[in-house]
C-alpha cells in the first residue's frame, strides 16, 4: 500500500484551502504585507512578485515549478537552526505534511489564488443530492452533499416537541410553555410549524432575543467602564435595537444607520440615535488622565468594532504597523480613523459624568419635535425683529453703572481680600493658596496682586451665571511671561481637564485672550480668541464682556477701553453650565495666572456697552466713533430696541428650556472642528507623524473605493452594501447562522481575513450572501429558511457512528445542540416559574425586577456574576462571539443563586397549584424547565427525590437572639426617609415539607442537562 | 439504534469543549496532556516547558501606587534638595498626569522617613517596611521597574494583564490556563481583597478575569464571612444531605440524558455540579483560620483577627497554596497619596509589612517559600516632586511610571539583593531597567514557562501575556 506522501506527490494543491493557512501563520509575520521594519529580508510572500523577486542576498525564495533553485524549498527542509524556516524562536515548526504541501505547491507552480473572503461572493448551483426529497429548502442540498463526501446521512427528523423548543429558543431565547407545546401537537395542519415559527417571528420576543448578540459585539452597557464607572445613558439605543430587529429593518440600513445615521439627508431622531454605537466605547473620568490619549483609544476602539461587527477584519492590528496578515496598511488604518475621528469631542468625560457631547435630543413625540422647530422658528423671527429696531438713536450719555463687586487689592484680609462695594463678599484665597502665595506687588493704581499659577481667589457666593445671563468682568493685567496657558478668570472645573470645564472662562493662551461660555468644552461652547498677544511686563485694561445671547458673538473683549479683534474658535453652545463660583488667577489642576498680576478686579451682572468700557478706562465719550455712540445710544436709550432685545432673550430661553427638557443622548455629528487626522508613529497617541496627513478612507485593497462616494462613514456605510463587497453581506450570514446552528459557518465569526478559520461550507456561505442582497438584505426571511431547513429538522442525537466520524457536527448531518446562553438559562427560569414580567424596552433593571436578561443592568467593571459565569462578557470591548464553558460555579448559580432558588420555589407553587398529586406536579414542573415530558426513568428519580425530601423536612439554623436595633432616626433636616431595614437576603427554603421538596426537585430539573441544554 | 457499542472513552477526549470544561478547577491537570486535533487544541498548553523552580505564587498587589521614594528606594539627594525644583535635566521632558502637569513649580520632596540596612545582606529598607527587612536575605529588590501608562485604570490593567487595553486575561487566568490547579477541588486563581485597606481608586473583576481565555480561568474571589465563594451556600433549609440528594438525582437524570443523547458534555456537567458539591466542604475547610497556632496568628499581627484583613489574606493565602491553588492574587488599595503622603504611607505599610514578611517566615518554615514566589508591589511609583505645596508636616506625590520598586522573594529567586538602580533624584532608571513585561516573563520562567510558547490564538493572533516583548531577568533568579 503505498504511504499517504507517496499519494499525495502528484496530488494537486489548493492555494486557499492548503497553502495560504501555512503562508499566513507561519510566514507573513516577518514575510507579509507589513512594509516597515517588520518585513525580514526584503521579502514578502503575500504576492506572488514579491516571493519571486531577486532579493539583495541574490537568492529567489519561490520560482514556480522549479524546486531546486528556489531557497524556499531549502529553507523549511533545512535541519541548520540558523537556517530552517519558519525560525525556532516561531515555536510553530511545519510538520512533515505541511511541508510537502509547499512544496508540491511550488513545484506545480506556485499558483496564488486571492484570499477567497476578498472576493465579491458568487451563487453557486445547488448540488445534487441522494435524496432531493429530502430537502426543503437549497441549503439542504449543500448540507448534504457535503455530509455525503465526509461518509454521513441526515439524521432523521426531531421529534416535534423537540424542534419546537430548538426552535422557539433559536428564534426567541425562551423555550415555548406548556400550552404552545400541546396547541403545537395537536395542530396536524401541513403547516402548523411554519405557522410556529412565523409567530416566533412576528413576537417583540424576537428582538429581545437577536439583540443580545448585536450587544455583545457593540460593547453595549449601562456604565462607562474605568475607574469609578459612572452610568451611562444608553438604553435608548438599545431599544432602537431591538426594534430595528422586531420591524426587520433590512440589514443594509441598520448598518448603515448605526455608522453613518447622522450623515443621511435629513436625519430622523431615530437614525442619530443609532449612531450611538460609535459612541458605547469605555471613557473614564480619572483624575489627571490625557485627553488626546483617550480620544485615540476611543477612535481605536470605534474601528476596531465596526471591523469586527460589519468587516470581519481585525483592523486595530494596524494601527502601530502595517496588518500583519491582510492587506490593510497603517495609512489604511488611519484613513479609517479619520472617518470614525470626525467628531468635535473631548477624549474624556466629565467628572460630573454629563452626557459627553456631540449629542442628540430625545423627543418622545412628534409633538415636542414639532415645537422643537416652532420655537427655532421664533428666535429667528426675534432676531429679525431685533435687527428691525436698529435704527438711528438720539446720542445717549455713557454713564458707567456701578460694579457688583469691586476688589481694588490694596492689601490682604487674614482669609482674602475684601470688597469695595458696600456691602460686597470678601474674595477667599482659595484651597490651595495663602498671603505667602499671592504677592502684593505696586500696580497700575496702589497695589496689586501678582500670582504664582497655583493660588488664587474664589468668589464663593458669586454663581448663576447662566448662559443667558449677561456679564463683565474688568481688571488691569499685566503678563509676567508669555504665558502658554494661564487662567485669569473662570466658573468651571478642571478635574478632567477640559472635559470637565463648564461656565465663564478667561484664559491666556500663548499671550493670547480667550474669552469662553462653556456647557462642555470642546463640542457645546460659545469662545472668542484675540488676534493679537498681550504685550509683557505692561498694564493694560481688560475688559471682557459677554451679553447672555448664548453666541460667540456676544463675546467681546476690550484693551485699555477699545475693542479688539477677535476670531471664533467655538460658536456651538447648546445647553447650560454647571452652577460654579467664580475663581480668579487659578484653577485646580490646571495653569494659574502665574506671574501675571491683576489689579482693580471690578464686575457687573450687565454687558458693557463699548462706551461705557471706553469711559470706564477714562477715555471721554467725546472721543468716541460715532458707531460706538450709535450702539449705546440703541442699548440704553432705544425702548423697542431694548425691548426687542428682551423678546429675542426670551425665545432663546425658551428654546433652550424645551430642548433642555429632552434628555441629551450621545451620538455621531459629523464637524468641520474636529481634529486632522495623522498617521500615528506606532500607534501612540502623542507621535503623529505631520507629513503623513491621512484623509477618510477605507483598506481598498479588499474592495475598491468607489469615488463618486463620499469620503465620510456613509461612504463608507455605501462601500460596505455595495452588492459586490465581499465583507459584510458574508460576515452577517455567519451570524445569523451561529445564531441559529450554533457555530457559524467559519468558526471565526470576527475574522475573515487570512488567519480566520476557512470555512466549512464556502459555495453554501457565499450563495446565502447573494441571496441575502437579492432578499434586500432581509434578516427575518433568511432565518426562516434556516429554521425550515430540513437540516434544521434532524434530531441532534447522533448514531455512534456519526459522532465518531464528527465529533463537533461539522457537517450538520444531525441537528444543532448547544448549551443555553446566560440569557437563556435565567429567562428560561423566570418563564418557567411564572414570574418573568414581560414588558418591551425601556430603562435596565436589577435582577429582581424578574424582567429578560436584555434588560439586566450591566455595569462594565462588576457585570452580573450569573452572566460572568455563563459566559457573558463583561461588555468593555466588541465581543463577537462568546466561548461556552462548563463550570462549578455554573452549578453553584443554578442551585444556589437567589434568582434561580427563587424561580424553583415559584414553580413549585405554580405546579402545587395545578395539582395536587405530586408525580404530576413534577411532571409539569419538567415540561415547563425542559419542554418535553421526563421519560420514566427521570420520572422515577425525581419522584424519589420528592419522597425523600420529604420525609426530611428542611432544618433551619435558628435564628440569633433578636437584638434590640434601635430605629434608625430620620435627620429632621433631611427630606430623605431613613433606609428602610434590609431583610436576609439569602434565599430561604418554604417551611412547608411537600412544598419544600418540590422546591427542591424544581431546582434539581432547573440544573440538570435536559433544562441548560437546547438539542 | 446503536450498531456497535460506542467508544465513549475515546468520545470523552475528542471533546473539546468537555476537556476545557473539565480543566476549569483542577480536572483540567489531568487531561492536560496529550490532547491533539483541532485546531484550537493544538493551542493549548502542554504543561510546563522546562523545570519550574516555582509551583507557586502568591501576590501581594499593592493597588494605587506605592511611592518607591518612601519604601524601597533611598535617596538622600532629595532630602538635601528638598522644597528645591525638579531640574529640567532630570525631567527631560517626560509626560506628566493632569494633576500636576499645569502645576507652577515641582518642588522636590525628601522621604520624611528614615532608611537602614538589614540583613547579612545589607539591603537599605526604609523604617516603615522594617518586617521586611527582618527578611531581607530571603527578598530581592527591584529598583528598576517602569511601565507605560499614567494612570490607575490603564496601569493596573497593563500590570494584571499585560496590556492596557481590556479584554486580555490576566497573570493568574493564564497561571491557570497553563498549568492548571493541583486540587481538583479548589480553583486554580484566587483573588482577595483587602478589607481594611482604603478604598481610594476602585478595582475592578477585568483584573482577575480570564480575557479571551474560557470563562473558567477566571479568577474566583474568595470573601471573608459565611460564604467564602459566591453562592456557595446552600439556600437556608437545604441541609448537605438534601444536597447530596439533589445531586443523586441529577446523577440519575443526566445518565438517563446521556444514554438518550449520546453526549459525553452531560457526563462533564455532571463532573462539575459534583466539584461544586466537594467545593462546598473544601472551600469553608481552607477559609476557617481558626485553626491556626497562637505563634502563627501573632507572626501575622493584631488584624490577622479581623476577617478580610490584609494580615488575614496572607494567612488564607498560605493556607490555599497549600491546598495546591496554584496563583493567589491579594489587593491591597489605598496607596494614592498624591497629598498627605506621610501619614497615608505609614497607614499603608502598618496594613501591610508586618503580615507580608510574615507570609515570607511562615512559607519558609513550612518549607514552602522555596517553590512558592512571593512577590509584592504596585502598579507605578511616585514623583520625586511634591504635588501640591510642601508644608513642614506634609506634601503629596504624583502618578510616577518611569521608575518605581517591588521586591520579590522565594520560588528560586535569589534573595538579598537589589537589581536596578535609579538616578539620584529616583526619577529615571540608569541601571538595568525591568519592564513589566519583563517582570512577568521572568514570573512565567520561574513557574516553568516560555512567554514566547505560551500563546493562546484569538481573533487570527498569537497572544501572550507578555504582548510581543519582555525578557527574563536571569540575574534575580538563584
Amino acid at each position: 500500500m503505498a504511504s499517504p506522501l507517496a499519494w499525495a506527490a502528484d496530488a494537486p494543491v489548493d492555494f486557499n484551502r492548503e497553502v495560504r493557512p501555512i503562508l499566513s501563520d507561519r510566514c507573513y509575520g516577518c514575510h507579509g504585507p507589513d512594509a516597515d521594519k517588520g518585513r525580514k529580508a526584503g521579502l514578502r510572500l503575500d504576492e506572488i512578485g514579491g516571493a519571486t523577486k531577486k532579493l539583495k542576498s541574490g537568492d529567489i525564495a519561490i520560482v514556480p515549478g522549479d524546486l531546486e533553485k528556489s531557497t524556499m524549498v531549502h529553507r523549511i527542509f533545512s535541519t541548520d537552526p540558523e537556517e530552517i524556516m519558519p525560525p525556532p524562536e516561531l515555536h510553530r515548526p511545519l510538520s512533515a505534511a505541511e511541508q510537502d504541501i509547499l512544496r508540491r505547491w511550488i513545484k506545480q507552480g506556485a499558483k496564488y489564488d486571492p484570499h477567497w473572503a476578498f472576493v465579491s461572493p458568487e451563487s453557486h448551483a445547488t448540488p445534487a443530492i441522494a435524496n432531493p426529497s429530502w430537502a426543503k429548502d437549497p441549503l439542504d442540498a449543500f448540507i448534504a452533499d457535503k455530509a455525503a463526501k465526509a461518509g454521513l446521512k441526515p439524521s432523521v427528523a426531531a421529534d416535534r416537541t423537540t424542534l419546537l423548543r430548538r426552535a422557539s429558543f433559536a428564534l426567541t431565547g425562551l423555550p415555548p410553555t406548556n400550552t404552545e407545546v400541546d396547541a403545537f401537537l395537536s395542530d396536524q395542519s401541513p403547516d402548523a410549524y411554519e405557522k410556529r415559527v412565523d409567530a416566533m417571528l412576528a413576537s417583540p420576543r424576537f428582538g429581545e432575543h437577536i439583540a443580545v448578540g448585536w450587544l455583545d459585539l457593540s460593547r453595549y452597557a449601562d456604565t462607562w467602564g474605568y475607574t469609578g464607572d459612572k452610568a451611562m445613558f444608553a438604553w435608548p439605543w438599545r431599544d432602537w435595537v431591538l426594534k430595528a430587529f422586531n420591524d426587520n429593518k433590512p440589514y443594509d440600513q441598520f448598518l448603515t444607520e448605526q455608522l453613518a445615521g447622522d450623515l443621511l439627508p435629513n436625519p430622523t431622531q431615530d437614525q442619530r440615535v443609532a449612531t450611538a454605537f460609535n459612541r458605547l466605547h469605555r471613557m473614564t473620568f480619572e483624575g489627571g488622565s490625557i485627553a488626546e490619549e483617550f480620544r485615540q483609544d476611543g477612535i481605536n476602539d470605534r474601528v476596531m468594532t465596526a471591523g469586527y461587527g460589519f468587516m470581519g477584519l481585525t483592523m486595530e492590528c494596524s494601527r502601530c504597523h502595517d496588518h500583519k496578515y491582510d492587506p490593510i496598511s497603517q495609512k489604511d488604518y488611519f484613513s479609517m480613523a479619520a472617518m470614525f475621528g470626525d467628531q468635535n469631542e473631548n477624549g474624556l468625560l466629565s467628572y460630573h459624568g454629563e452626557v459627553p457631547p456631540p449629542f442628540v435630543r430625545l423627543y418622545k413625540t412628534d409633538e415636542e419635535r414639532r415645537k422643537e422647530a416652532e420655537l427655532r422658528a421664533a428666535v429667528n423671527a426675534a432676531e429679525q425683529a431685533l435687527v428691525a429696531t436698529r435704527t438711528a438713536t438720539a446720542k445717549a450719555d455713557v454713564k458707567v453703572t456701578a460694579p457688583v463687586a469691586h476688589f481694588p487689592l490694596e492689601a490682604f484680609t487674614k482669609t482674602g481680600v475684601d470688597d469695595a462695594v458696600a456691602g460686597g463678599k470678601p474674595a477667599k484665597f482659595e484651597r490651595r493658596g495663602s498671603p505667602e502665595d499671592l504677592q502684593l506687588v505696586p500696580g497700575f493704581k496702589g497695589q496689586a496682586v501678582k500670582f504664582d499659577g497655583d493660588a488664587g481667589f474664589i468668589l464663593p457666593e458669586f454663581k448663576q451665571l447662566g448662559r443667558f445671563d449677561a456679564f463683565t468682568f474688568s481688571a488691569l493685567l499685566r503678563l509676567g511671561e508669555k504665558n502658554a496657558r494661564a487662567t485669569v478668570l473662570h466658573s468651571t472645573g478642571f478635574y478632567t481637564g477640559d472635559g470637565d470645564a463648564t461656565g465663564i472662562e478667561l484664559l491666556v493662551t500663548q499671550g493670547k485672550l480667550r474669552w469662553s461660555m462653556i456647557h462642555l468644552w470642546p463640542n457645546s461652547a460659545a469662545s472668542v480668541e484675540t488676534v493679537d498677544a498681550l504685550p509683557v511686563d505692561q498694564w493694560r485694561r481688560v475688559t471682557a464682556t459677554y451679553d447672555g445671547s448664548s453666541k460667540a458673538s456676544g463675546l467681546r473683549v476690550f484693551l485699555d477701553g477699545l475693542e479688539v479683534k477677535t476670531t471664533v474658535v467655538r460658536d456651538t453652545l447648546h445647553a447650560k453650565p454647571r452652577d460654579n463660583a467664580l475663581e480668579i488667577g487659578s484653577r485646580t489642576r490646571d495653569a494659574g495666572f502665574r506671574n501675571g498680576s491683576l489689579d482693580e478686579i471690578q464686575i457687573w451682572r450687565t454687558a458693557l456697552t463699548a462706551a461705557e468700557v471706553a469711559v470706564l478706562h477714562g477715555l471721554t465719550a467725546d472721543s468716541l466713533p460715532a458707531a460706538v455712540h450709535a450702539e449705546h445710544a440703541l442699548a440704553r436709550s432705544n425702548p423697542g430696541y431694548a425691548q426687542a432685545w428682551e423678546r429675542l432673550q426670551q425665545a432663546r430661553r425658551a428654546l433652550a428650556a424645551h430642548e433642555e427638557s429632552a434628555p441629551p443622548f450621545f451620538a455621531m455629528e459629523h464637524s468641520s472642528l474636529a481634529p486632522k487626522t495623522f498617521l500615528l508613529t506606532r500607534g501612540e497617541y502623542d507621535k503623529p507623524d505631520l507629513t503623513k496627513p491621512c484623509e477618510p478612507g477605507v483598506p481598498a485593497h479588499i474592495f475598491p473605493w468607489n469615488e463618486s462616494l463620499p469620503k465620510n462613514r456613509l461612504g463608507l456605510a455605501r462601500w460596505l452594501t455595495d452588492p459586490k463587497n465581499p465583507l459584510a453581506s458574508r460576515v452577517i450570514i455567519n451570524r445569523l447562522w451561529a445564531q441559529v446552528f450554533g457555530s457559524g459557518l467559519f468558526a471565526s465569526s470576527e475574522n475573515l481575513g487570512m488567519q480566520g478559520d476557512l470555512p466549512t461550507h464556502p459555495e453554501l456561505l457565499d450563495t446565502l450572501a447573494v441571496d441575502f442582497v437579492r432578499s434586500g438584505w432581509n434578516t427575518k426571511a433568511m432565518l426562516r429558511r434556516f429554521v425550515l431547513s430540513a437540516t434544521f429538522r434532524q434530531s441532534s442525537t447522533p448514531t455512534a457512528e456519526a459522532r465518531e466520524k464528527d465529533p463537533f457536527n461539522k457537517y450538520l448531518a444531525r441537528g444543532p445542540v448547544f448549551r443555553l446562553t446566560a440569557e437563556m438559562v435565567r429567562d428560561q427560569a423566570l418563564l418557567a416559574a411564572g414570574t418573568l414580567v414581560e414588558k418591551v424596552g425601556g430603562e435596565s433593571v436589577q435582577e429582581s425586577a424578574r424582567r429578560r436578561s436584555i434588560y439586566t443592568y450591566r455595569k462594565r467593571t462588576a457585570p452580573p456574576d450569573n452572566m460572568l459565569i455563563f459566559d457573558a462578557g463583561s461588555r468593555e470591548i466588541c465581543q463577537p462571539k462568546r466561548l461556552n464553558t462548563n463550570t462549578p460555579l455554573q452549578a453553584l448559580v443554578l442551585l444556589n443563586n437567589p434568582g434561580f432558588v427563587e424561580a424553583a420555589n415559584s414553580l413549585a407553587v405554580k405546579v402545587s397549584k395545578a395539582s395536587s398529586e405530586p408525580s404530576a406536579q413534577i411532571v409539569a414542573a419538567f415540561r415547563h424547565v425542559c419542554t418535553r415530558d421526563p421519560r420514566p426513568s427521570e420520572l422515577a428519580a425525581l419522584n424519589e427525590l420528592y419522597a425523600i425530601q420529604k420525609a426530611a423536612p428542611p432544618q433551619f439554623t435558628p435564628a440569633p437572639p433578636k437584638v434590640a436595633v434601635p430605629e434608625p432616626k430620620a435627620d429632621p433636616k433631611s427630606k430623605k426617609q431613613p433606609a428602610p431595614v434590609q431583610a436576609p437576603s439569602g434565599p430561604k427554603m418554604p417551611a412547608d415539607p411537600s412544598l419544600a421538596a418540590l422546591t427542591l426537585v424544581c431546582s434539581t430539573i432547573l440544573a440538570s442537562d435536559a433544562a441548560v441544554t437546547s438539542r | 439504534m446503536h450498531p456497535s457499542k460506542p467508544s465513549y472513552d475515546s468520545l470523552m477526549q475528542h471533546t473539546r469543549r468537555h476537556f476545557l470544561g473539565a480543566s476549569a478547577l483542577g480536572l483540567g491537570a489531568l487531561a492536560m496532556r496529550g490532547i491533539t486535533g483541532e485546531a484550537q487544541a493544538a493551542t493549548l498548553p502542554k504543561g510546563t516547558h522546562f523545570p519550574a523552580k516555582a509551583k507557586r505564587v502568591i501576590y501581594l498587589f499593592q493597588a494605587g501606587g506605592p511611592s518607591h521614594l518612601e519604601t524601597l528606594d533611598p535617596k538622600p539627594l532629595l532630602r538635601e534638595k528638598h522644597t528645591q525644583p525638579l531640574p529640567d535635566s532630570v525631567r527631560q521632558g517626560q509626560r506628566l498626569t493632569g494633576m500636576s502637569g499645569y502645576q507652577a513649580t515641582l518642588p522636590l520632596a525628601g522621604s520624611f522617613v528614615d532608611f537602614k540596612k538589614y540583613g547579612k545582606s545589607g539591603v537599605e529598607y526604609s523604617d516603615l517596611m522594617s518586617h521586611i527587612g527582618g527578611v531581607a536575605d530571603d527578598v530581592c529588590v527591584i529598583r528598576s521597574m517602569h511601565t507605560e501608562a499614567i494612570n490607575h485604570d490603564p496601569a493596573i490593567t497593563f500590570f494584571c494583564s499585560g496590556n492596557q487595553v481590556a479584554g486580555r486575561p490576566s497573570m493568574g487566568a493564564w497561571a491557570s490556563y497553563g498549568l492548571g490547579s493541583m486540587n481538583e477541588n479548589l480553583p486554580a486563581f484566587i483573588v482577595l481583597v483587602s478589607q481594611d485597606a482604603t478604598k481610594d481608586q476602585p478595582l475592578y473583576s477585568r483584573l482577575w478575569g480570564s480575557g479571551f481565555l474560557p470563562s473558567e480561568h477566571q479568577g474566583v474571589q474568595f470573601k471573608a464571612g459565611k460564604e467564602p465563594v459566591l453562592y456557595l451556600t446552600n439556600p437556608e433549609g437545604v441541609s448537605p444531605h438534601a444536597r447530596r440528594g439533589m445531586l443523586d438525582a441529577l446523577g440519575k437524570l443526566n445518565a438517563d440524558q446521556r444514554a438518550a443523547e449520546l453526549d459525553p458534555e452531560v457526563d462533564a456537567r455532571l463532573a462539575q455540579a459534583e466539584m461544586a458539591y466537594r467545593m462546598q466542604t473544601s472551600v469553608p475547610e481552607v477559609a476557617d483560620l481558626s485553626k491556626e497556632s497562637p505563634e502563627t496568628l501573632a507572626m501575622y499581627g493584631e488584624s490577622v483577627k479581623s476577617p478580610g484583613s490584609f494580615a488575614a489574606n496572607c494567612l488564607q493565602a498560605r493556607r490555599l497554596i497549600e491546598k495546591g491553588v496554584r496563583f493567589v492574587q491579594l489587593f491591597h488599595q489605598g496607596w494614592d497619596q498624591h497629598g498627605g503622603l506621610p501619614g497615608g504611607i505609614k497607614r499603608q505599610c502598618k496594613q501591610t509589612d508586618q503580615a507580608s514578611a510574615a507570609l515570607i517566615k511562615d512559607l519558609k518554615q513550612r518549607g514552602l517559600l522555596e517553590d512558592t514566589l512571593v512577590i509584592w508591589g504596585g502598579e507605578f511609583g511616585r514623583t520625586a516632586y511634591s504635588q501640591g505645596k510642601i508644608t513642614k508636616e506634609s506634601y503629596g506625590r504624583d502618578h510616577h511610571p518611569r521608575c518605581f520598586s517591588l521586591w520579590m522573594a522565594g520560588g528560586g529567586i535569589k534573595g538579598g539583593q537589589t537589581y536596578g538602580q535609579t538616578d539620584e533624584f529616583g526619577y529615571n532608571i540608569v541601571k538595568d531597567p525591568v519592564h513589566v513585561h519583563d517582570l512577568h516573563a521572568t514570573m512565567q520562567h520561574l513557574l516553568g514557562v516560555d512567554h514566547e510558547r505560551q500563546t493562546f490564538k484569538f481573533q487570527g493572533r498569537y497572544y501572550r501575556l507578555t504582548d510581543v516583548s519582555g525578557h527574563v531577568i536571569k540575574a534575580v533568579i538563584a
